[in-house]
């Protein structure tokens, strides 16, 4: 009974991470779609500050890291449906549009939005990482001890 | 589904929500004096000045009790939504308190605050239809220079109960708000029957 609300939990992250993650420019480019039906500004895009903690090792005790600049929307459609992003950055247009392609996603044209707008964004920004990941994996030095002088 | 019932508050977050703190304060220091509120869209049953200075005034750490008349589904969704103030079923834990005028013959159960942090005290935001057309009183005390006359239309049950709670400097402090407008009425003000009354 749980598993179909958790599956579709588990898409709309899955989507609006790919819509935070996505340039300003990937996004722009459906922006004429995106903007093409009847909506309302619940929250207008507003800058604002949130403190990032991390746990050393990703287990310790948690410590603050530092504060980053975030930006967030939420849209209403026509229909009622609403839309909410968060992102990194202070790019409003950005998270206007991410929070109308998260509206549209959960409507009935759920896949033609996922097959036209998620998954080449997904697909660009993996080989991004990959990519990066690479570059990154050229570089690693590893460090061991030979001897130490004590003994 | 809550979502749908989501609206827009302010137009201008920042801005507005500061120009309502302002006349917050105001109506604090110049108790009885009408204070104009930033137009808001009025949500369902709940007046523009109230709906402001909920935006204004709550957010994540002060807790508020609602009158059963505020209590519905669009009400709590925009305020845990623009807000994000906990909303609580008993008065006791409440730092700020919406009501409409069924709910004044009773002030039993709002913190008043102690004698070292008086300040901790419920804040009651009263909604009512207008804010004149009742019996005048005289309103005496710090922010006024002699006396101002009041004429909320309230009944005496009322007075009498903010009379019995007002152990000074524990007590409670209320906005009366209807339309646009909002008057304050900080424990500090004595309230009597007005002079021209009591001689007839």
């Amino acid at each position: 009974m749980n598993a179909a609300p958790v599956a579709e939990h588990a898409a709309r992250q899955q989507w609006i991470g790919v819509l935070a993650q996505a340039g300003s420019a990937e996004l722009k480019r459906h922006e004429a779609a995106l903007r093409d039906t009847e909506y309302q500004l619940i929250r207008a895009p507003e800058i604002g500050m949130t403190l990032v903690r991390g746990r050393m090792g990703g287990t310790g005790a948690p410590f603050n890291i530092g504060e980053m600049s975030v930006t967030r929307c939420v849209v209403r459609l026509a229909d009622g449906r609403t839309g909410y992003s968060y992102l990194a950055g202070r790019d409003k247009a950005h998270a206007e549009l991410a929070a109308l392609a998260d509206a549209h996603l959960q409507g009935t044209q759920q896949a033609r939005w996922m097959s036209e707008l998620i998954e080449p964004m997904a697909r660009a920004q993996a080989s991004r990482r990959a990519a990066k990941d690479a570059e990154t994996a050229a570089t690693k030095v590893e460090f061991f001890t030979l001897v130490r002088g004590e003994d | 589904m809550s979502t749908t019932l989501l609206l827009p508050a302010f137009a201008d977050p920042v801005l507005d929500s500061a120009r309502s703190f302002r006349a917050a304060l105001k109506a604090l220091a110049g108790p009885g004096v009408i204070q104009p509120l930033v137009q808001v869209a009025p949500l369902d049953g709940l007046a523009p000045a109230s709906y402001a200075l909920c935006l204004a005034l709550l957010d994540i750490d002060t807790a508020l009790w609602l009158a059963p008349a505020f209590d519905t589904p669009a009400i709590r969704a925009n305020l845990a939504f623009h807000c994000g103030c906990p909303i609580v079923s008993s008065r006791e834990q409440a730092r700020f308190a919406l009501l409409d005028d069924s709910e004044l013959s009773d002030l039993r159960g709002f913190d008043l605050g102690n004698d070292r942090y008086p300040d901790q005290s419920c804040t009651l935001l009263i909604q009512l239809a207008q804010l004149q057309g009742g019996r005048p009183l005289t309103w005496r005390g710090p922010g006024i220079q002699s006396e101002n006359q009041v004429a909320l239309p309230l009944a005496d049950s009322f007075w009498r109960e903010r009379d019995a709670r007002n152990d000074f400097p524990r007590g409670l402090d209320a906005f009366f708000l209807a339309g646009h407008s909002v008057i304050g009425l900080p424990r500090s003000t004595r309230v009597s029957p007005s002079v021209t009354e009591e001689q007839a």
